[in-house]
């Protein structure tokens, strides 16, 4: 577009100085995008095809043997076999979708909730809006740090429970396999309101203002506004938000494993904990790329749903 | 549109319940990085909210002065992890910033590098933990496991696709015109780009730059996996101080966590116009 623009600029007229615009265009283009695409490369073309290949084979870094002589001990698709009857998996997937499906929506709504609030102007917005924020930049492992000091036995979530129910209270919080779950989630939470808080007032501003004024005129309430405009509305910011807190909640792994380190027993261990357990200390790294890729490729799938979601977002704001 | 009185006050109240609610857990920390060793693990009636005899020996204890009543000395300081995590963030975003925006320039305006949107897509959104292995391998045969530099090389691949998208968007939304007027001058597209863009985009680089050097300043799995003794990360560091005579070091867990902190929120604040964009990849502007 820039080109023909320039081009007719220049009065050029003829093929020869467009092309050699052209030409240089795509020069430069291809030398800017290279070091992306060598990154890209590096980190997951031939990472997966490693992966790929190890998955087949029973390797690990303690066999002595260099990982592409990894062959040697190839074993078919028996890993992927095992996956299917690996008990402890299945517990962690499990735990995973447990966290995930009371926290994303808890998140949801505590943040819509409090978007509604922050809708028009009141005194000390912009500060509010700003402490609200700060737990999502908090170092999620220090977050994790927090709540391992909130929830010990003689700590202030205790000390408050004990205040409001005017007996002493000390529940072991960590150490208890259900409550150890209420709690990692309880930190869920605390982080990543903000940013459902932070997306959802955002979409929330972008609701044009004179469909609900012209709605109000025709008597309809705020909550008949609410359902029947407003969330229309903001449809796509909201599978935004909520695909988003899917994907990176599935990931949980730094203020849980801090928290908790999985347990106890593996009341808490979800997959990503589980994967870094086998890798760490159990070692058996051909069965911990067959896990991988099982799970790259579910997620593949949900990532190319959400990409398109994105895509379509940003078409309607163009 | 004005509103009523008791939805005013229903307002501040629900804001205040959860600045309460936020406000809480840091407060926490920060009070107990200041107690003494006596008042980090009372329990009950002693639970102290408020440390009663305020002190800094937490973080002189972590910079290596030995305290008295701990009786344990650390064998290494968390100046190294400091430093570790300083250099790791820093050439990670670096190496981020550089790819990614040279890469959004060039998909912006020639139209390169089509499957870089869905690849770096679908790099952010993998977990981390599933694609380790590789990495793990890849870098102990390159001698890059447990040093900075190795650690700087894969923050500056994993958050690529931030640096890549901000800048996109950015690019995007520039007007043309002056490169244009660039061009008619003479200018070579290089020119264009190293001369007239790259200046004019001077606040949004700095936005992205902050955005990525807080992603990589917080993570936590990626220098558990990769570091060992040598360079471990401030989060890596402060998760492995306990000791068998003490049990938790509490306080000095805190002033760490403290220090950690500190930076990415002053930080995120600082950006705050353009966390949606980032974390939205662009999809959402405020």
């Amino acid at each position: 577009m820039s080109v023909a623009t320039v081009s007719q600029t220049a009065m050029a007229g003829q093929d020869t100085t467009a092309r050699a615009g052209r030409d240089e265009s795509a020069r430069l283009g291809f030398r800017l995008t290279l070091p992306a695409q060598i990154l890209v490369l590096f980190i997951a073309v031939f990472p997966l095809l490693m992966q790929l290949y190890i998955s087949l084979t029973d390797w690990s870094p303690l066999s002595g043997r260099n990982w592409w002589m990894a062959w040697e001990s190839w074993n078919s698709f028996y890993n992927y076999y095992d996956l299917m009857q690996d008990n402890r998996f299945w517990g962690a997937l499990w735990r995973t979708f447990v966290v995930m499906i009371v926290c994303v929506p808890v998140e949801f709504l505590l943040g819509l909730g409090l978007a509604t609030l922050f809708a028009d102007d009141f005194r000390g917005k912009r500060v509010f809006y700003s402490i609200l924020l700060m737990p999502m930049m908090v170092v999620p492992a220090v977050a994790g740090y927090m709540f391992f000091m909130l929830f010990q036995s003689g700590g202030p979530v205790n000390d408050v429970l004990s205040t409001l129910l005017g007996t002493r209270v000390a529940i072991a919080w960590l150490s208890d396999p259900t409550l150890a779950l209420v709690a990692v989630m309880i930190a869920d939470i605390w982080q990543w309101t903000p940013l459902m808080f932070l997306i959802l007032l955002a979409g929330l501003v972008g609701v044009p203002q004179d469909q609900v004024r012209a709605a109000t005129l025709l008597g309809a309430g705020p909550w008949q506004r609410f359902v029947t405009i407003v969330i229309p509305k903001m449809k796509t910011i909201i599978i935004i938000a909520l695909a988003i807190r899917v994907i990176e909640n599935f990931k949980i792994f730094d203020t849980l494993y801090i928290m908790t380190g999985g347990g106890p027993g593996v009341a808490t261990e979800t997959i990503s904990v589980y994967i870094y357990k086998l890798t760490t200390q159990d070692l058996i790294w051909g069965y911990v790329a067959a896990i991988a890729l099982a799970i790259l490729l579910v997620l593949s799938v949900v990532t190319i749903w959400a990409m398109k979601r994105m895509a379509a977002a940003r078409e309607v704001q163009a | 549109m004005k509103r009523s009185v008791s939805f005013e006050l229903f307002r501040y109240a629900a804001i205040l319940l959860a600045l309460a609610v936020t406000l809480i857990p840091i407060l926490w920390m920060v009070s107990m990085a200041f107690k003494p060793v006596g008042e980090w693990s009372a329990t009950g009636a002693d639970l102290t909210w408020w440390p009663q005899n305020p002190t800094l020996s937490n973080f002189r204890f972590i910079f290596g002065q030995s305290d008295s009543s701990l009786i344990v000395a650390l064998d290494r300081t968390a100046m190294k992890p400091i430093l570790s995590s300083l250099l790791s963030a820093s050439f990670g975003t670096l190496i981020a910033m550089t790819a990614g925006t040279a890469a959004a320039y060039g998909l912006s305006r020639f139209g390169s590098g089509q499957n870089l949107p869905l690849a770096l897509t679908q790099l952010r959104l993998f977990p981390p933990m599933a694609v380790m292995i590789p990495v793990m391998i890849m870098w102990a045969f390159l001698k890059l496991t447990d040093t900075w530099w190795g650690l700087a090389l894969v923050y500056g691949i994993v958050t690529l696709p931030f640096a890549f998208w901000l800048m996109k968007t950015f690019f995007d939304d520039m007007p043309r015109e002056i490169e244009e007027a660039g061009l008619v001058e003479g200018c070579s597209r290089w020119r264009v780009f190293t001369r007239i863009t790259l200046p004019m985009m001077r606040a949004p680089l700095a936005s992205a730059a902050l955005f990525v050097f807080i992603l990589n300043w917080s993570d936590y799995l990626i220098a558990l996996l990769l570091t060992t003794r040598e360079w471990v990360t401030v989060p890596v560091y402060m998760a492995s101080l306990s000791s068998s005579m003490t049990g938790q070091l509490y306080g000095a867990k805190a002033a760490l966590g403290l220090i950690a902190a500190v930076p990415p929120v002053i930080m995120g604040i600082a950006i705050q116009r353009h966390l949606v964009r980032g974390l939205t990849f662009g999809a959402l502007k405020q």
